[in-house]
């Protein structure tokens, strides 16, 4: 069976493939992507993507770790078991610093990844897109674009002209 | 090529400038020679911190010219400029300077300002400065003509270095000469460390030896990520008032605007760390040859002026910056900085003001309180008079951007 | 000349302004040397993992776990009789450990800057030597941990460093540096292995993706049973570790976001780390070790000894891999410069350390920084200075740099003067400190010297590792600063100076 997943071009170098994003863009097309072995400065913009949101999910873990330091001391050595060492105070906030510290930061890095992943809908264990052998060559020097079936302007004639139109190659349907 | 009159930039500005700047550094001279009648050392003291604000604006741009010279950078190509417009106030602080230095040669008291240049001026609880023992150690480095040496040399470091950066790149507007692009790179690199040297040595002589028992070797760094703080802070301003008034406009973009905004975030963090740090080893060890000197900033109004170090100048500027809108949208930006600033001069007050002073009491000393004194206000607002005239003097010395500079076109094509 | 597409309409006088631009040429050496394309970079950078195991490695492996089984035989050795077996003694109590521990933990600060710091200041040249120097973090991290963790004599409560419920109801103590330091050390080996992992994620996918092609084509005629074995593992290895990863833009995008955001997390993480391994020394009150210039003093030395190895590194594989073209004279030269700021800001540290020592006007103070000059201890402290800012001031000529055995050669000087630089913090002042009766000298025993050359080994057979199954460079960000990269540049085959 052959339900249409995407339909993808290819684009000979870095400025007519970051042009023809930019047209895709300006086409209306939602549900579509470029593809390619390294990040391209200034896709985002070309492809018109919001800033990424991964910096809230950071900010969460960081704020989550200061807190968590901060109370671990409190609890521990002020609440839970007062220790008497070296006449300092059973709590402040300065002798504790590097312990919140250090907890704003590890929480705050796994807030990073776990967002990049969220973010990214990863981790996936498939893709109809990894069937295809023109779309592994993305590994080596292959860009491409590619739009999807789920789009609403999706047309396999009309979106397979539309690729040619803005200078794409090699075009190919890939399918579930 | 463009064949018009040269354009006059700033001719309004700088007139202005000027007259403010005469008006009240005249204001501020006569608190000085009223201190200087009186024998009393605060309007000094607020003559002391116009400069330092200043100075260290001035030093900040020196710094950050040559760290972009040395790091190759790129996209700070067009800001480049405006730093070497603000090298020009160097000879005008020098000048600022000279009637502090004049002090210990002229006064009765030569310790006016400096105690320990007297050594007739009482301590507390010590007898007075010559009969210290630690100022007897101290007397090889902490005497006068070395003193006024070490303060001519900072001084000539800083102008020499600016005045070949500022030569070379405008040169460069003119002839297209790369090798003017080689000889900064190369001066920057052994630059960085003469004016790390001369910062050190300044912010040594100036603050910390005005509370001579105290010492810190961390000094030297505070007050660079102070001064980077404060000039980075101008920077950003300046450059909105630039492109508000025509000059860069269309030229500056939001993205550099971005990247001094983070530069900015970099430094807070960067001032916090080496302030926390100086305050952490210090409260740690608990020694009280050290622990003086914070001491006396909790006592007499000083406590929430320290508070409002931690809060205002690390903890709101960080939290703000964190922020991308707050780096990109203009009048946040420029809140931001004008906010850092503010926070600047007082902790040159937290780090100037507070001694102590004799007293009848359980201590035997006070602390010079915590007070915003209209001479204050003075000498800050007429030296940036004369360091603007100075600026906008030097605008019209080159073209508004290193139009020849092999980054330019990086610099004018940035994006984020 | 100068214009972008979103320009606000100019006035005539920026019109005028801006017709004057005219850049002189600046020649710079371009990242990629030679021309080379991105098909080029994949398959230079994949096939030193895809291609046989070459006999050199082999030999090296071997060697490196002989010398690996020193620090095993010397910790077996500590846990079955006690700590006693290393040459502590009053008053002197801590030595070699705490040497090595800061040593190797300074090592790694150089992959974190390299990542981290460089990626903030958009130093495209890092992009070649990250991977590696991230590695390195890692693995000195490890061979840092192994001194503090066994120093605590009975390696089985070690786990009571950790706030964790123990069947005596007490937490631990966080007054003090040295849990400070668990913290620090297990944050900074947790968040370099995630920002490792995470920048590996999309070199991950490209092997994965190439080890597919390879099975799809089915071309082993003539070659082993292993070779397609091998592809079959790796298609699994590589493909549950890049995590579905499909090089899409919105990928790139969030990627890059996290990448950016992790370095911006990593730079203080970095600092504070040596930060608070200089508070070990700098909370105290023994003279020489208590000056507020610790921190960044320690920091600046990490990096500096952190250069050193990546030089000691990244030198011998550039010529056994062949990799002139991406690890060019010009990312030498950029270390080499690093090096010399760096040494330059530890040597101010030095003479700061020196002037304050008299100007505090604490006698004991003077005392131990005249005994570091003159005392017992003079030859390390003379070793210490020559190495860590005499050497790197030869890097001001460019005829040094351009010499790749010399630099190397330097790059041991400098890790040798960072270890006698913690040696000399450490062991002067614990040997001379306040009162006379209590001086002491201090040797390590033949244990310490095993454990510590052991450990050697143990970074060698981590790094070997690495060199042989994961990407070796970042293959995307490679790309990245190659200029046919670069969606504004309209001749693929335009020169360096467009980046």
């Amino acid at each position: 069976m052959s339900v249409p997943h995407a339909i993808i071009a290819s684009f000979p170098d870095t400025p007519s493939f970051y042009h023809a994003a930019e047209k895709v863009r300006d086409a209306g097309y939602k549900k579509w992507d470029t593809y390619s072995s390294f990040p391209v400065h200034g896709m985002p913009q070309a492809q018109g993507q919001p800033r990424s949101k991964v910096p809230i999910f950071t900010f969460c873990g960081g704020i989550t770790g200061f807190a968590l330091g901060l109370s671990i001391v409190w609890y521990m050595n002020y609440f839970d078991y007062p220790l008497i060492v070296g006449g300092k105070p059973f709590f402040s906030p300065v002798f504790p610093f590097p312990i919140m510290y250090e907890l704003t930061i590890l929480l705050a890095a796994f807030g990073t990844l776990g967002g990049m992943f969220l973010t990214n809908l990863l981790p996936q264990h498939h893709n109809p897109f990894f069937e295809s052998d023109t779309f592994l060559e993305v590994a080596g020097d292959r860009l491409l674009i590619a739009i999807e079936a789920r789009d609403p302007k999706f047309d396999v004639q009309s979106t397979r002209q539309f690729l040619e139109s803005i200078g794409g190659t090699n075009i190919e349907e890939i399918t579930v | 090529m463009n064949t018009d009159a040269p354009q006059v930039y700033g001719k309004k500005a700088g007139t202005l400038a000027l007259l403010v700047g005469l008006v009240f550094t005249g204001f501020a001279g006569f608190g000085f020679y009223q201190g200087w009648v009186a024998g009393d050392s605060r309007p000094l003291m607020s003559w002391l911190i116009g400069i330092a604000f200043w100075l260290s604006i001035a030093v900040g741009m020196l710094f950050i010219t040559q760290i972009w010279h040395v790091f190759h950078a790129r996209w700070p190509t067009i800001l480049r400029r405006q730093c070497e417009h603000g090298f020009s106030a160097f000879p005008v602080l020098l000048i600022l300077f000279i009637p502090l230095l004049l002090v210990p040669f002229l006064h009765e008291n030569p310790g006016l300002l400096w105690k320990w240049m007297n050594g007739v001026n009482e301590l507390p609880g010590h007898g007075t400065v010559g009969e210290d023992p630690i100022y007897v150690w101290k007397q090889p480095y902490l005497n006068i003509n070395f003193f006024t040496v070490r303060a001519v040399g900072v001084f000539f470091t800083f102008i020499l270095l600016a005045t070949f950066l500022r030569k070379w790149s405008f040169d460069t507007d003119k002839t297209g000469d790369i090798n003017n692009t080689h000889k900064a790179r190369r001066l920057s690199s052994i630059g960085l460390f003469l004016c790390a040297g001369a910062a050190t040595m300044g912010a040594i002589d100036w603050f910390k030896a005005l509370e001579y028992h105290w010492f810190s070797t961390m000094y030297g760094v505070w007050f660079f990520a102070a001064s980077m703080r404060a000039a980075l802070a101008i920077l950003l301003i300046l450059s909105v008032i630039l492109v508000t008034r025509g000059y860069l406009k269309g030229i500056l973009k939001q993205s550099h605007r971005y990247d001094i905004g983070c530069m900015m975030l970099a430094f807070t963090v960067f001032w916090a760390y080496i302030s926390f740090s100086q305050y952490f080893l210090v409260y740690n060890a608990n020694i009280p040859e050290e622990t003086f000197w914070y001491n006396i900033r909790e006592k007499n109004g000083w406590w929430p002026i320290s508070m409002c170090l931690v809060f205002g100048h690390f903890l709101i500027p960080f939290l703000i910056l964190l922020w991308y809108k707050s780096k990109i949208v203009v009048w946040r930006s420029v809140a931001i900085s004008a906010w850092i600033l503010t926070f600047h001069i007082i902790d040159l007050y937290w780090n100037i003001v507070p001694g102590k002073i004799p007293a009848e009491n359980d201590y035997g000393y006070t602390v010079r309180p915590f007070t915003v004194e209209i001479f204050d206000l003075a000498a800050i607002i007429g030296f940036g008079g004369l360091c603007i005239w100075a600026f906008c003097r030097s605008m019209n010395k080159a073209e508004p951007i290193p139009v020849r500079d092999p980054n330019i076109e990086n610099s004018l094509n940035y994006i984020e | 000349m100068a214009s972008s597409p979103n320009d606000s309409p100019l006035s005539p006088t920026q019109a005028a302004i801006l017709s004057k631009v005219e850049p002189a040429e600046l020649v710079e050496q371009p990242l990629v040397a030679n021309d080379r394309d991105f098909n080029w970079v994949t398959n230079k950078i994949c096939r030193i993992v895809e291609t046989k195991t070459p006999t050199w490695w082999w030999v090296c492996m071997a060697m490196a776990l002989l010398t690996a089984s020193f620090t095993g035989m010397g910790l077996a050795y500590l846990v079955s009789t006690g700590v006693g077996v290393w040459g502590l003694a009053n008053p002197i109590n801590w030595g070699w450990a705490i040497v090595n521990f800061v040593f190797w933990i300074g090592i790694g600060h150089a992959g974190t800057l390299i990542s981290a710091v460089l990626c903030l200041l958009k130093q495209g040249w890092r992009t070649s030597i990250n991977r590696a120097a991230e590695a390195m973090t890692i693995f000195a991290v490890i061979c840092a941990g192994i001194f503090p963790l066994f120093h605590v004599g009975r390696i089985w409560f070690a786990w009571w460093l950790f706030p964790l419920p123990n069947a005596n109801a007490i937490w631990p103590q966080f007054r003090s540096p040295l849990e400070w330091d668990v913290f620090a050390v297990s944050t900074y080996g947790t968040v370099s292995v995630l920002f490792w992992y995470m920048g590996m994620i999309p070199d991950l996918g490209v092997l994965r993706d190439r080890a597919v092609q390879r099975l799809k084509l089915g071309a082993y005629e003539g070659s082993s049973w292993l070779t397609k074995r091998m592809d079959i593992f790796r298609k699994y290895f590589y493909a549950i570790f890049a995590m579905g990863w499909r090089n899409a833009g919105n990928h790139w995008r969030n990627y890059e976001m996290a990448y950016l955001v992790l370095a911006g997390l990593s730079t203080p993480l970095v600092l504070s780390v040596h930060t608070i391994v200089s508070f070990d020394f700098a909370v105290a009150q023994l003279p020489g070790w208590h000056t507020t210039i610790f921190p960044p003093y320690f920091v600046a030395g990490a990096i500096f000894s952190g250069f050193g190895m990546v030089l000691t590194l990244m030198l011998p594989l550039r010529a056994v891999y062949g990799l002139h073209d991406l690890i060019t004279q010009r990312h030498i030269d950029n270390m080499c410069k690093i090096c010399l700021g760096t040494g330059s800001i530890v040597g101010y540290a030095y003479i700061m350390e020196f002037f304050i020592a008299w100007y505090g006007a604490n006698p004991y103070e003077s005392f131990a920084f005249i005994n570091r000059g003159f005392g017992q201890y003079s030859w390390a402290y003379y070793m210490m200075f020559a190495c860590n800012v005499f050497t790197p001031q030869l890097f001001w000529f460019k005829a040094v740099r351009r010499n790749a055995a010399l630099v190397w050669v330097m790059s041991i000087f400098i890790n040798v003067g960072m270890w006698f630089e913690r040696f000399v913090i450490t062991v002067t002042s614990l040997a001379n400190d306040f009162l006379p009766s209590s001086w002491g000298y201090y040797s390590p025993t033949i244990v310490d010297v095993f454990t510590f050359f052991g450990t050697f080994g143990v970074f060698s057979v981590l790094f070997l590792m690495f060199v042989r199954f994961l990407p070796l460079m970042p293959i995307g960000e490679v790309k990245y600063v190659m200029p046919q990269a670069d969606p504004h540049c309209h001749s693929s085959h335009q020169k360096g100076e467009q980046h």
